[in-house]
């Protein structure tokens, strides 16, 4: 294993009893990463973070965070690691600057470098106002602040945030989202949520985990593109251009002549207004269909209204891969079926993209 | 974040760039940190750190003034009014003292000082902050346990007040016996070790403050009062129960005999429960 990966899992499970929160999960993370961990509530997020803490013990698998693995050497692994629990659990009639003394107390950091990472996450995290306040009077927002500045006190390589804008208002989000490109730069960071556009502005990279497995693993654009299909819009005048003596096309002469092109697995038309027909095209993602279909449509002749390409949404890819969650709550399944409808959500793909468009 | 701030980050950015180590120093820190003993010296200085906090919380909320002046007046009432007090008595003795002390530990200081030591930080949540810092299970138990058993003392050395005021000053009553009053504080103290343990041991099973407070003191209560049933039940039974009393091996204590096997005893009670409370606290891993 390179220096380099920051947080290793492999075959990482999870059991309480036989409830298998999480199931065989793998996946690292690199040095400067920002990753994004996603997943419906209940999906394993806080479990997996939990044990990558060393909060709770895998049932199976391995984990090493920094090369230190989370058995054998469990303080080595917490040294390494600025963690925020959910919610921002803190010790209510502690006063703020208290909190992080007791942090940095328990990190070992002596005075003078306590006074100045003190005085860094501070301005960072906005604290100034509030550091002699009790953290009982403190909103959930500001809370949350000092939940992040005890993860930042120790200037640790890795950031472990568990939820960590569940609590901020739109603005408070914001900031919290651009500090983090900031200290993503020289940190390594998982970041649970299950807000999407966080991790599009926050995160170059996913894990997307449902049902405790891991569904989704990589950049942003090829989770994107894991649906394995691209859809595209078409638009063809219903009246031939005036003045060129043409036959208006047809709606089935457009439809077949769309079918024909390289690529297509599916043309569905879309209800629009009398002027012109208007299709759904679905294809396989390796091929651009815009350039062909252009072409064949200014070989007939036809007037072309639109065209592009819906690049499909996060939320759109997350929604499919984590669908089947929502229906194994909706459904009573047999003990013995839950293994095997976890498999079929492959097969289910068609009916949940469907949903998902 | 205000534009100062980001300057200022920026800059906290450049510092941590020239500090942050190339890959061959972060190597060798790794290497440097896995070959750190785990033993180490930070076992004390975690377990003060934790201990400290537990002790200004204590003496930051009104409870432990409550408890603690409760008990003085408490025991100030049984000490000058009940059957006519101190004054009943021919010798300047705390003998009578010591006689109701341990009760009211068992029932009133001990279960309040222990009732929140890990039930409140499980059912707010804390526990899971605190655990995760670089601190060894044991660290967190020996500090509460230091923490609640600090505030004891406490309460216990404040109840040399009365004798002080009674025979130092400001009155002078006569001449004190104070080796069998400083033997029976020492027997206090060692009570209390044992009872804090089994408190804590108590406070870690629930989230529920009030349940771990009467679990405490029910328990308490039961190993110090079955020690009167001694003088009713003769013969095998008896010594079996006079072995595991809290009062039996008090007892000893007040008359100032030090008992090396009563101090073996409330050591190897504080010592199973704190092993116990640290147990069901790793058990958290494994559910």
């Amino acid at each position: 294993m390179s220096t380099d990966v920051m947080i290793y899992a492999n075959d990482l499970s999870k059991s309480y009893g036989s409830f298998r929160a999480v199931d065989k999960v793998s996946f690292e993370v690199k040095r400067g990463e920002v990753v994004g961990f996603l997943g419906p509530n209940g999906a394993g997020k806080s479990t997996t973070m939990r044990i990558l803490t060393c909060f709770l013990a895998p049932s199976a698998g391995t984990v090493r965070v920094r090369g230190f693995d989370v058995f054998e050497n469990p303080l080595a692994v917490r040294e390494s690691l600025g963690y925020l629990p959910q919610r921002a659990p803190l010790y209510l009639e502690m006063s703020v600057l208290e909190y992080l003394r007791f942090a940095a107390d328990l990190r070992h950091l002596d005075q003078a470098t306590f006074k100045k990472r003190a005085r860094s996450v501070v301005e960072v995290c906005g604290l100034a106002q509030v550091l002699h306040k009790e953290i009982r009077q403190l909103s959930h927002g500001y809370r949350q602040r000092v939940g992040l500045a005890q993860a930042l006190i120790h200037d640790p390589p890795i950031l472990i945030l568990d939820e960590p804008t569940s609590d901020l208002d739109p603005n408070e989000k914001a900031e919290f989202l651009d500090y983090l490109k900031q200290i993503g730069q020289e940190r390594t960071v998982l970041l649970s949520t299950h807000n999407l556009k966080e991790v599009e502005t926050a995160c170059a990279r996913a894990i997307i985990i449902s049902g405790g497995r891991v569904v989704a693993d990589g950049a942003l654009d090829e989770i994107r593109a894991k649906s394995g299909r691209v859809r595209y819009v078409v638009s063809v005048e219903e009246q031939a251009p005036s003045g060129s003596g043409r036959t208006p096309p047809k709606k089935g002469e457009v439809e077949d002549a769309l079918m024909k092109l390289k690529g297509v697995k599916k043309v569905a038309e879309l209800p629009t207004d009398e002027r012109a027909h208007t299709f759904e095209i679905t294809s396989d993602r390796d091929s651009d269909l815009r350039a062909d279909a252009f072409q064949m449509i200014v070989q007939k002749g036809w007037v072309l209204l639109e065209l592009h390409r819906d690049t499909q949404t996060l939320e759109d890819v997350f929604r499919h891969l984590t669908i089947g969650d929502e229906r194994r709550n909706r459904k009573i399944v047999e003990p013995g079926a839950a293994a095997s409808s976890a498999n079929d959500d492959d097969d289910d793909d068609d009916a949940d993209a469907e949903e998902a468009n | 974040m205000s534009d100062t701030a980001m300057e200022v980050e920026k800059d906290d950015a450049k510092d941590s760039e020239k500090l942050s180590d190339s890959p061959a120093k972060e190597a060798n820190a790794n290497k440097s940190e896995a070959s750190r003993p785990e033993g180490g010296g930070h076992f004390f200085m975690n377990m003060w750190t934790i201990a400290k906090r537990e002790l200004v919380g204590y003496l930051n909320a009104p409870l432990a003034y409550i408890v603690i002046c409760g008990t003085l007046l408490v025991v100030g009432v049984q000490f000058f009014l009940y059957q006519g007090g101190i004054w009943q008595v021919d010798r300047a003795s705390m003998a009578r003292m010591f006689q109701f002390i341990p009760g009211l530990l068992c029932f009133l200081t001990i279960p309040l000082f222990t009732m929140r030591s890990l039930s409140e930080e499980k059912r707010l949540g804390t526990i899971e902050l605190l655990i995760t810092m670089p601190v060894r299970d044991s660290e967190v138990i020996l500090g509460k346990f230091v923490a609640a058993l600090g505030m004891v003392t406490i309460q216990i050395l404040l109840l040399s007040l009365y004798p002080i005021m009674m025979f130092v000053a400001p009155w002078h009553l006569g001449a004190f016996e104070w080796g069998p009053f400083w033997s029976g504080m020492l027997g206090l103290v060692l009570m209390s070790g044992a009872g804090c343990a089994l408190g804590l041991m108590f406070s870690g099973f629930t989230e529920s403050q009030i349940l771990s407070y009467f679990a405490t003191a029910v328990a308490l209560l039961a190993l110090f009062f079955i020690g009167s049933v001694v003088e009713l039940v003769r013969g095998p039974v008896g010594d079996v129960i006079a072995f595991f009393s809290f009062q039996s091996r008090f007892d000893p204590f007040a008359r100032g005999v030090i008992d090396s096997r009563a101090i073996l005893y409330f050591v190897s009670i504080s010592v199973l429960c704190l092993l116990v409370a640290f147990r069901s606290l790793e058990s958290r891993k494994w559910s």
